[in-house]
């Protein structure tokens, strides 16, 4: 378990401040936030590089908080992987077990390089190596002394897409089966949806928000956290009240939820809201749909004309990119229904949303 | 890089021939100056040896002394932010810009039996002026600035987190400093050390103001050219530089001309 207690550190101008947050034991939490946030700093003031001035430190149930680093036997693996480089792989991955018997040492080793796809480079040293094969060896030295708890600075960040994907899998199935506590920084927010249990927004030195991967995708509590975890359009806009009531308030009679219209440079949506005037509204690119004519959506609130400015196209799905009355939107669609639609630059559509698919904050 | 033959060229491989042929021309004067049977004597000349061996075991000493004092304080230049970091390196790198009889004379000020550290020292039997630990420091003094920027230029370039990561793998700071950092940094301080060695041995400015005899070898070269003349020095020179060239070439093999890389 790793819990931090209202942390504030200090590293030259720099200061985190007012840190929370808690990672079950077992549990995979992520911290992401743009470069400059902190990140970096926070892991290693939890490793105890870098000295708390406020809050604390609680790992394993134990206040670690004044501890050395050596006695918060946490495993660390740095975003440029930080390989020793006078030793060889194998010594490397095994710096941690110096003083294990040497046989306990050799099969643990052994056994790390093994699932990592290692063994034949133990003998060699760390020099020449690609990014992906540094990664895994960091990770093995980091996993080696078999901590409780393993803190990842941005292990993907320098590897390139196709190892990132299968280092993902092989991060997950070690978290599993060795059964770590892991907290991992990251500036991808992808990371969090296919790895984390918990996640925490880092931005300028303070948690801008944390909760599961889904509900900060979802429900983004600020303008900066929804651009930032790329979560689709975010509008700037005012908030009207009306009348009706909506499909939300029926489901939530005792609720402070209304109908609500958002306006926003021309545009004009049906919302759920909370509180009227200044507001973004978030849209997940997943939540527009998209037609060539005007077809009957099911129930959507929303209807309104766009052009296609872009579109990028994936494997399984399309990014498409939309101007509706100086309004830019992302939709994604199946990359199929894109062609199907012929959806290209400069294509007229219809685009339908539920009221209450616009997140309003 | 490939010089096509042009002025520019020709004035740039001119000039730095003439700068190659100041600085090795008397040098391979002096070493043809000496017959092998004029080296043999030398070898034989017991005063010569002894200053040799005195200036070998006090040179071996004072860098020794340069590693264990400036080591540690390079480390703490390189990696520690402290108020006044700035001002300690520089007063460290004094001694380059003071001239060594100057050098010998604050020395002879601050050891001396006049000085209170002086008093106190001599009250304990350690003795400067006129006596061999007076030699160590003079050289010391002159060496030190070497042993500490050659060590601090070799911890900067050893990533700090290197360290960090030893820590999480369960190092004390000094385990992690003996295992990771003083490995990587090592080359850079032995080549340091040796340079301070050299330049221990050569030492003559402050030495002779502190501690003119017993003699080493630079003060007994120049002892023989003022009271003997040239040949009676050259044998003792010649000796003299093929130690320097010795250390020359060590250094060379410990920290090859990263220019000839690229």
């Amino acid at each position: 378990m790793i819990r931090l207690e209202a942390v504030r550190v200090r590293v030259g101008d720099f200061v985190l401040e007012d840190i929370s947050l808690a990672v079950p034991s077992g549990g995979y939490g992520l911290i992401i936030g743009p470069t400059g946030s902190g990140k970096t700093t926070l892991l290693e003031a939890i490793a105890g590089h870098e000295p708390l001035s406020e809050g604390r430190v609680i790992l394993r149930d134990t206040d670690v908080t004044r501890a050395s680093p050596e006695a918060r036997r946490v495993g660390f693996v740095y975003q440029q992987y930080h390989l020793f480089p006078h030793l060889t792989v194998g010594e490397n991955i095994g710096y941690g077990l110096r003083h294990a018997a040497p046989a306990v040492r050799a099969e643990r080793v052994s056994e790390l390089a093994d699932s990592l796809g290692l063994l034949p480079l133990l003998p060699r040293t760390v020099r020449g190596l690609s990014g992906g094969e540094q990664q895994r060896i960091a990770l093995a030295r980091a996993l080696a002394p078999r901590p409780t708890i393993l803190l990842l600075d941005e292990p993907f960040a320098a590897v390139d897409p196709a190892t990132r994907r299968v280092l993902r899998r092989e991060l997950r199935t070690l978290h599993e089966r060795e059964g770590i506590t892991t907290l991992q920084v990251t500036h991808d927010f992808e990371d969090a949806m296919r790895l984390g249990d918990v996640v925490a927004v880092l931005a300028a030195g303070r948690i801008a928000q944390s909760g599961t991967p889904d509900s900060v995708f979802r429900y983004p509590n600020s303008a900066f956290v929804a651009e930032f975890i790329g979560t689709g359009t975010v509008l700037r806009g005012i908030v009207e009240r009306i009348g009706e009531s909506s499909p939300a308030e029926r489901s939530d009679p005792g609720g402070n939820r209304f109908a609500a219209r958002f306006l926003s440079n021309g545009l004009e949506l049906e919302v759920v809201a909370e509180r009227e005037g200044a507001a973004y509204a978030v849209i997940r690119p997943a939540d527009l749909l998209l037609s060539r004519t005007a077809m009957p959506f099911p129930a959507p609130r929303n209807r309104f004309d766009a052009v296609v400015t872009r579109v990028e196209r994936g494997s399984a799905v399309a990014a498409v990119h939309l101007d509706a009355g100086g309004n830019a939107l992302v939709a994604a669609v199946m990359t199929t229904t894109a062609e199907e639609l012929g959806l290209a630059s400069g294509v007229p559509v219809i685009v339908a949303i539920k009221a209450t698919a616009i997140h309003i904050i | 890089m490939h010089l096509r033959t042009s002025p520019w060229s020709v004035t740039l491989w001119l000039l730095a021939a003439l700068l190659v042929l100041f600085v090795a021309g008397p040098l391979l004067r002096l070493l043809l100056q000496a017959s092998p049977a004029s080296l043999g004597a030398a070898f034989s000349d017991r005063e010569l040896v002894a200053s040799i061996w005195l200036t070998i075991v006090t040179a071996t000493s004072a860098t020794a002394l340069s590693l264990f004092l400036g080591v540690p304080l390079a480390y703490l230049l390189a990696r520690v932010p402290f108020p006044g970091r700035r001002i300690v390196a520089g007063i460290v790198e004094l001694p380059v810009v003071v001239p060594h009889p100057v050098a010998g004379i604050a020395l002879l000020l601050f050891l001396g039996r006049q000085s209170a550290i002086g008093k106190g020292l001599g009250a304990m039997g350690l003795e400067f002026v006129n006596h061999v630990p007076g030699i160590v420091a003079g050289m010391l003094f002159v060496s030190a600035p070497i042993v500490v920027s050659a060590a601090r230029e070799a911890f900067r370039s050893v990533d700090p987190k290197l360290e960090r990561v030893a820590r999480t793998l369960g190092d004390t700071g000094w385990t992690a400093f003996r295992q990771v950092t003083l490995p990587l940094a090592g080359r850079g301080i032995v080549a340091g050390g040796v340079l301070a060695w050299a330049r221990s041995v050569s030492e003559f400015g402050s030495i002779v103001i502190l501690t003119y005899n017993p003699k080493v070898a630079s003060i007994l070269i120049y002892d023989r050219f003022t009271l003997f003349g040239l040949p009676a020095a050259v044998p003792a020179a010649v000796v003299l530089l093929l130690i320097a060239l010795a250390v020359f070439a060590t250094v060379q093999l410990l920290a090859p001309d990263r220019a000839e890389h690229r």
